[in-house]
């Protein structure tokens, strides 16, 4: 205890004489706890990468950039692991999600703001703040019982017809679990979240711009327009978050994405994401010497990738709101 | 609707007949019937929450947006019932533009951008050099081309407070109104912007009917050449500056102007 104390004088400087004796007590008690969640979460990339060590002595690089997958029992040197169509299946249908997403949260925003009555707003958001709340399993079993066989029947099917010549639409379909359906649903799953943060940017935008884009003769789509302009940063904002949801959305995706490990652009075919490849292959990996440390290395890659994106859009947000002098 | 329906030619830019507004229950307006020549500095003074920004906002149906208020009466712009059934509130509003307390260029957009949005909106140039003139000749006439002409495209957010409030006279001018509402316009800058923006207000009359909500006896009588004197809602006293500022009628309007109700 007393060594704490010291601890905490050499740290807190003469930050510390502000306390007197119980309150130092009282700031080791209260304090002990987020440190010892902030070591936890410094543990945890460390975790990561000291179990993902053996895969990278193994087989290198090619972790990431191959997409060979050779499990075999008993033989450890003729087992290779090669993450690339998980990893890509992971920003792929994550892309997608952002953009379902995007679509889905800025027009059930606008809508809620600016075209509904009142009274029907309130019920509105509660039915979306409800939809963030429901379990992501639920998704799952839903996006596999209706979401899709209605995808395969109304969109893969004819747009395959249509558009077989394209990169999107060449694999024939033959059932709904694909990249695609893994994309929409995550799509789906991160509006709620968006359309909350977006609805907030766009109800705080000052009445005097709204007022001031209405004195020029502007009709409601035009001031829907700049209005949007003006919260380009939330927007973003709101995106990154989702993109971040959406890569690392586990069980729900497992059930729709066809756990087939293709290196695929099209929207027809199964695929895989690395968190559905963790999800699935986790119980049978200690049969294998090197699968489990593949597994780490798949998610070290997740969070590589969830650093990236977090951090590109804080910079172009930060640009964004440098220049526009307007903080949300 | 067409722009042509509003006759230019009116005596009057703007005539109220029975011009009741309520805010729910709240009667904010009370039985204003005004009449503003056209051309003048027609000032609406009063204290803070007499009902003069309600008075203001109904004559570009900017209380359209307030879902809470009901306009009940006549609002004649050049002429046209701005309240009738065929009426399009957005012509409305390119025929009678709008200065708000607040300074407030769009600031996710160029200093040009915020000038060429109104011409944009209604598609009054046919080329990139119509447009180029237009926003020219809006800086001019607000007297802030010669301190923005070499950086058009930065944010309009790098402009200091007066420059901002001039920045949105432009705008409001680039759809060439025929009559300017200004809310307050210099409620919020310093002195010497202050001046600036009355001495706009003076050149500008030429061109266009100006009606100046203050609540500053002072500023009314250096730019107008009308005062409206407004008190809880209703119009206590109208006439020409100088029959106000020198021989008031009514005993409230002295009361006011001597500081003695505010």
């Amino acid at each position: 205890m007393v060594l704490v104390k010291r601890l905490l004088v050499v740290l807190l400087g003469s930050y510390a004489r502000r306390f007197n004796r119980d309150d130092k007590r009282f700031l080791v008690v209260v304090g002990a706890f987020p440190m010892i969640l902030l070591s936890l979460l410094v543990s945890m990339p460390v975790i990561i990468v000291v179990k993902s060590t053996p895969i990278f002595e193994h087989e290198g690089i090619a972790v990431f950039i191959s997409s060979v997958w050779r499990a075999v029992e008993g033989s450890a040197e003729e087992e290779f692991y090669g993450l690339l169509p998980a990893i890509w299946g992971s920003i792929y249908t994550a892309t997608i999600a952002v953009v379902v997403g995007g679509i889905l949260s800025i027009c059930f925003a606008v809508f809620v703001e600016d075209m509904v009555p009142h009274r029907f707003r309130d019920i509105l958001s509660t039915l979306m703040d409800v939809m963030a709340a429901l379990p992501t399993i639920v998704y799952g079993l839903w996006a596999a019982a209706f979401l899709a066989p209605l995808l395969l029947d109304y969109i893969y099917k004819p747009l395959h017809q249509l558009l077989a010549w394209t990169p999107f639409f060449s694999f024939p379909p033959k059932t709904g679990y694909t990249l695609g359906t893994a994309g929409v649903l995550l799509g789906i799953m991160i509006t709620p979240y968006a359309a909350a943060m977006i609805r907030e940017a766009y109800s705080s935008i000052p009445l005097s711009y709204v007022e001031a884009i209405y004195s020029l003769g502007a009709t409601k789509l035009e001031a829907i327009r700049l209005k949007l302009g003006m919260i380009k940063p939330a927007i973003l904002a709101a995106l990154v978050l989702g993109f971040g949801r959406a890569v690392g959305e586990t069980v729900a995706v497992a059930l729709v994405v066809g756990n087939s490990l293709t290196l695929t652009l099209s929207l027809t075919s199964p695929g895989i994401t690395v968190a559905s490849l963790i999800a699935n292959m986790f119980a049978s990996a200690p049969y294998y010497k090197y699968m489990e440390s593949a597994l780490f290395a798949g998610g070290l890659a997740l969070f590589m990738i969830g650093l990236a994106v977090n951090s590109i859009g804080l910079l172009v947000i930060k640009k964004w709101e440098e220049r526009i002098g307007l903080h949300m | 609707m067409e722009l042509a329906e509003f006759d230019e030619n009116t005596p009057y830019a703007i005539e109220t007949v029975n011009l009741n507004i309520y805010y729910g229950n709240k009667h904010v307006v009370k039985n204003v019937s005004l009449r503003i020549p056209r051309n003048t500095v027609f000032a609406i003074m009063g204290p803070s929450g007499s009902g003069k920004s309600t008075l203001l906002r109904s004559f570009n149906r900017l209380l359209d947006f307030y879902p809470e208020a009901r306009v009940e009466g006549v609002v004649r712009v050049l002429g046209v019932n701005i309240y009738d059934e065929h009426v399009d509130p957005t012509i409305v509003r390119r025929i009678v533009g709008m200065v708000f307390q607040i300074p407030n260029p769009f600031p996710h957009l160029s200093i040009y951008d915020n000038v060429a949005i109104g011409p944009k909106l209604h598609g009054m140039c046919k080329s990139k050099q119509e447009l180029d003139e237009l926003v020219k000749w809006a800086l001019e006439k607000a007297g802030l081309w010669d301190e923005v002409k070499d950086r058009l495209h930065e944010p309009a957010t790098k402009l200091s407070g007066g420059q901002k409030q001039r920045l949105s006279i432009a705008r409001a001018l680039a759809l060439k109104p025929k009559i300017l509402l200004m809310d307050e316009p210099t409620a919020n800058l310093d002195p010497v912007s202050t001046t600036r923006i009355e001495e706009l207000i003076v050149e500008l009359k030429k061109d266009v009917t100006i009606v100046l909500v203050t609540h500053s006896p002072r500023q009314a009588a250096r730019v107008a050449d009308y005062v409206a004197f407004m008190y809880m809602g209703e119009i206590v006293e109208v006439g020409t500056a100088n029959e106000i500022f020198t021989a008031p009628k009514n005993p409230l309007t002295e009361k006011y102007l001597t500081g003695v109700v505010g």
